[in-house]
């Protein structure tokens, strides 16, 4: 019985994580009905972001440079094309941003100087280190995915299939392959009674992840940003016919992607390093989003959930009995048990018909 | 209030299908456009309203000029926000998975204030039967009241010139009435309206002019009254004329032109 | 018509000198690999190690008795696919009088390779693995004459680690030995043997468990064996230099801080002392070479004259990686001593060889089979020789990591220090 409440509670803590990765998924299907495969990189690079920021690390400055220029470059564009600022704000606000990111790459932030709490600077780090993995997701967005607008989504999830490469490529350029190390250094939360033992790691990890969760909740629910978001994702076409930019609305989507995506990296990372080949965690949202259904934020929640109970419902009670590596397994299989059942995921929506 | 000069649209660089049309929308009126399926109505809609871009459609000839500006290769966005022009595409474009006050919220995105739910009571003020039903999701409600919804959340972008693709396509006759009525009650309250229909009988009873489209041309036009009593507009649109039934070989078509592809 | 003529001839003329040229002249050629990207991470210091080795050995080194080695290098990306692949290119390429030797680097290789390498081609290879099942009692050089490894096998670094706890098990009872292993060839090398002779010397076995590469959290494993109180772990088949050995270390060290934890040769080193960081303190692990790589580098021990010449080497050759370190440089020296003591290996089997004047593969076997070297001082002065296709010698090493505030940031320093000497496992009574 201890050893199912411990399994249970583990692989939930784990499995919020997983729902927040499913989450990024599902909020992009629902909004260009494409798949992003690069989702594994995304999280390496929100894990980066974050960790230069953090961790004080600088670039030397013929990396540090292009990525400055390419940033005023992308700010002046959405500043001039899409919020329609005039030729001499988006160009000045362009260099700033450039400049600013130049300098903090370069010279590094130095963070730990300023405040000496590591909980305080966490606090500090983790916005601006969304921030910028949200900037990035952007412009990823609006360099690959703008230009297919309209188009039939399957090309979408092909962009990102090469995009994901392609950005492994970049950060193995940037930061090299190896593994970094990631101390956090929270506040220790670990519950230990008798023989129950919660690390504070998972617990901080599935805490994080479920305020993310609830805050894109909150913003998709309860917001009017949220509101043309939804209405974007079910019709770019009328949403522009009434006045909604559905081009903006998609870069806003892959920038809460790409930040949602950066808060489960950064988690699963302070559980041990930061490594490019780190990039399979993101997989593990197939089998979430799947289980789900594609298009249920709440099927998310409920996938991710499942999937870090069943993995860790394996790890403990099957794999011991000589099925060594099930545990990898595990929610694939509970996958095609539910796609048997219901072949649009637990809570894919079910098509309005009216009668 | 509106011109469009020459304009020749072409959807994914070889279906041409507005060959130089040429029309202009005065202040305060009803406009109506006929024609038969494939002559362009919809077309036209889409390249004033600037949307043209998203059906991979290009304007390659010709202006669309709005009090003198050309709004030509404009985005929809844009031109909804700088010109207050709005479009209401055809087959009810209400989002089915929003309630009936979200799809409200939604239209008025674009010019978010304070405003906005007096707005809202307005439209409930023309659309009575919304109101009771405002939590419900807007998949489940009937055409009629879909396509209500539509024109109300038109209405929430604050409109000068609105243009309406078919509003009564799959409506029954009645619902099409009380909609009409509603429609040129909102021209007078000084919306312009250029109104794209099939049911050429009751559009052109609301309407201060017409025109009469075929193979992406105008070939006829003049006031709706005069429309109304042309022989062949009777013929083709209003379905009476002449009681001997006429054979479609010998149909008239007003300009024979063979539709190269 | 007639200019055509003349140039048609000229062309196949020079055709066929390009062909019969290089014939004319005999080289000695050898081909190396090395898993310098992939699951692994990126190791481009293998690389680097044997480029300045090769470099040396044919200038300063004075080649094969003044004769020079053309070596190829491949970096065949951790897949014994694209080894496999590359050696059948190489040899199809090259005739067996010249291309004289053959370097791998993993045990997933050598298994698709053994009709290959042993019947076929009969070509000397050297090897980083350290597979049992190959070097160890049920292969040999009698199974698989070709093979050579450069280091003791994983079964017996396994069975020095258990002996070391036979002796210095302190407290009541049995030692209880826990094992996880990689779901690899690898980590599923040598454990079998390891649990038989842990069963030999009395200790209760009480988990077996296998913990992926893909891991994203060690909970499950590190509950298992807090579950079992397992008193020794030892963690096997698993390289230190990637996030999945960071995630177990740091768990297991809140899970079960009392356990000791111990490893094979490539967990043991300096990486997971840089991204473990604390976590890794106190971890017992052997080693097959010299493990002389502190944080900071400066420290290294200047007594062992193999380290000494490799990290002179790294410093005239590659003087910005050696400074950089973790940040795109040589991450840990014991990578680039590896590329240079194959480097080295090579230059002395074909010296023998050619000695015996017999330079041909056979020629090299039996130069290597007959070998009794110090390997350059790498052993502390002691020899070793072949006989077993082995370089049976090993030692213990112990991680000692204390973290110094540097600046404004805490960094970890500290490094493997030995706790044994050097031990030939052929001469180990079991």
């Amino acid at each position: 019985m201890i050893d199912l409440i411990q399994t249970l509670g583990s692989g939930i803590l784990v499995g919020l994580v997983y729902a927040l990765l499913g989450l990024c998924i599902v909020i992009i299907f629902k909004a260009s009905e494409a798949f992003n495969f690069a989702i594994g990189e995304f999280l390496i690079l929100g894990s980066f972001l974050f960790y230069v920021l953090f961790f004080n690390e600088t670039l030397p400055w013929h990396r540090a440079l292009p990525l400055g220029v390419l940033i005023f470059l992308f700010f002046s564009y959405v500043f001039f094309f899409d919020i329609r600022a005039r030729f001499v704000i988006a160009i000045p606000s362009g260099l700033v941003a450039g400049f600013l990111i130049f300098c903090v790459l370069f010279f590094g932030l130095n963070l730990s100087s300023l405040v000496s709490s590591s909980l305080l600077r966490f606090i500090i780090a983790l916005p601006m280190g969304l921030l910028a993995a949200g900037f990035v997701g952007s412009m990823v967005e609006r360099i690959t995915i703008k230009p297919l607008l309209g188009r039939s989504p399957i090309s979408m999830t092909i962009i990102t299939l090469g995009l994901g490469f392609f950005l492994r490529g970049c950060i193995q350029l940037i930061w090299g392959s190896h593994a970094y190390p990631f101390f956090l250094d929270l506040p220790d939360i670990t519950m230990e009674m008798g023989d129950f033992l919660f690390l504070s790691d998972p617990i901080w990890a599935g805490i994080l992840s479920l305020l993310t969760f609830g805050l894109v909740i909150v913003f998709l629910f309860r917001s009017r940003w949220g509101l043309a978001i939804r209405a974007t994702s079910e019709d770019q076409a009328k949403a522009m016919a009434f006045g909604i930019n559905s081009r903006f609305i998609l870069l806003i989507v892959w920038a809460i992607s790409a930040l949602c995506i950066a808060v489960a990296g950064i988690m699963i990372s302070n559980f041990g390093a930061l490594q490019v080949g780190m990039g399979y965690v993101g997989l593990r949202a197939i089998p979430v989003v799947l289980i789900g259904g594609m298009d249920s934020i709440g099927g998310a929640l409920i996938g991710g959930i499942i999937v870090g109970v069943c993995e860790s419902l394996a790890g403990t009670y099957i794999e011991p009995m000589g099925l060594i590596g099930f545990k990898d397994v595990a929610p694939y299989i509970l996958l095609l048990i539910v796609l048997f059942i219901r072949p649009y995921g637990l809570f894919g929506t079910v098509r309005i018909e009216r009668v | 209030m509106l011109s469009i000069e020459n304009l020749r649209v072409v959807y994914h660089d070889v279906i041409s299908v507005l060959n130089g049309i040429s029309l202009g929308v005065k202040d305060g009126e009803v406009l109506i456009i006929i024609g038969a399926n494939g002559a362009g109505k919809t077309t036209l809609l889409r390249s004033i309203s600037g949307m043209i871009e998203f059906y991979d459609g290009d304007i390659i000839e010709g202006d669309v000029k709005m009090d003198g500006t050309s709004i030509k290769g404009l985005d929809a966005t844009d031109i909804m926000k700088r010109f207050d022009l709005t479009y209401v595409m055809e087959d009810r474009p209400v989002f089915w998975y929003l309630t009936i006050e979200e799809n409200l919220g939604a239209a008025s995105f674009s010019r978010w204030d304070k405003r906005v739910k007096a707005d809202m009571e307005e439209v409930f003020g023309y659309f009575p039967v919304l109101r009771s039903m405002k939590g419900k999701r807007a998949g489940y409600a009937s055409g009629g009241e879909q396509q209500m919804l539509a024109i109300g959340m038109a209405l929430m972008t604050k409109p000068k010139i609105l243009l309406l693709d078919e509003p009564s396509l799959g409506l029954a006759p009645l619902i099409t009435e009380e909609l009409f009525s509603i429609i040129s009650q909102l021209n007078q309250t000084g919306i312009t309206i250029m109104l794209v229909e099939q049911n050429a009988h009751a559009a052109l009873g609301i309407g201060t002019r017409g025109y009469v489209v075929e193979m992406g041309r105008i070939v006829l036009d003049g006031t709706a009254q005069e429309l109304l009593e042309n022989e062949d507009v009777r013929e083709f649109y209003l379905g009476s004329g002449k009681k001997e039934r006429k054979s479609y070989k010998d149909a008239k078509r007003y300009k024979r032109r063979k539709r190269w592809l | 018509m007639k200019q055509r003529a003349v140039f048609v001839l000229a062309f196949t003329l020079s055709l066929i000198l390009l062909f019969i040229l290089p014939l004319s002249a005999k080289e000695i050629k050898t081909l190396s690999q090395f898993p310098m990207s992939g699951p692994v991470g990126s190791l481009p210091e293998f690389g680097w190690g044997f480029i300045d080795g090769m470099n040396w050995v044919n200038n300063e080194g004075g080649g094969v008795n003044g004769k020079k080695i053309k070596w190829f290098l491949e970096d065949f990306r951790y897949n014994p696919t694209v080894e496999v692949a590359n050696f059948s290119k190489y040899t199809a390429e090259h005739p067996p009088d010249e291309l004289l030797m053959a370097t791998g680097y993993i045990t997933g290789g050598l298994k698709p390779l053994i009709e290959k390498v042993n019947k076929e081609q009969k070509i000397p290879w050297l090897d980083g693995s350290y597979s049992t099942e190959i070097f160890g009692a049920g292969g040999g050089p009698s199974k698989y004459p070709y093979y050579y490894s450069l280091g003791a096998t994983y079964g017996d670094q396994i069975k020095v680690l258990l002996k070391w706890i036979k002796e210095n098990h302190k407290g009541k009872g049995k030692p209880r030995v826990a094992f996880v292993y990689s779901p690899t060839a690898w980590g599923r090398d040598g454990t079998p043997e390891g649990i038989a002779y842990a069963k030999k010397l009395g200790f209760d076995v009480v988990a077996e468990i296998e913990y992926p590469y893909t891991a994203t959290s060690a909970t499950n494993e590190c509950m298992q064996l807090r579950k079992a109180k397992a008193q020794y772990v030892i963690y096997h088949g698993y390289s230190g230099a990637t996030s999945y050995t960071a995630i177990f270390f740091k768990t297991a060290r809140k899970i079960i801080p009392k356990a000791q934890l111990m490893g094979t040769h490539y967990t043991t080193g300096r990486f997971p002392i840089l991204v473990a960081q604390e976590a890794f303190d106190g971890y017992v692990g052997v080693a097959t070479r010299p493990f002389s790589d502190p944080v900071p580098r400066a420290k290294y021990p200047k007594d062992n004259a193999m380290v000494k010449m490799a990290h002179e080497f790294a410093q005239k050759n590659r003087p910005e990686e050696y400074k950089k370190g973790l940040k795109g440089g040589i991450k840990d020296m014991f990578l680039y001593m590896e590329g240079l003591t194959y480097a080295l290996m090579l230059q002395k089997a074909l010296t023998d060889a050619d000695n015996a004047g017999d330079l041909s593969r056979e020629g090299v076997k039996k130069a290597l089979d007959n070998m009794v070297w110090d390997f350059k001082g790498m052993f502390g002065g002691k020899t070793f020789s072949y006989k077993s296709h082995t370089i049976p010698m090993l030692q213990i090493f112990k991680a000692k990591v204390k973290m110094v505030k540097m600046g404004d940031k805490m960094v970890p320093t500290g490094g493997v220090y030995p706790i044994s000497d050097w031990i030939n496992t052929d001469e180990i009574q079991w």
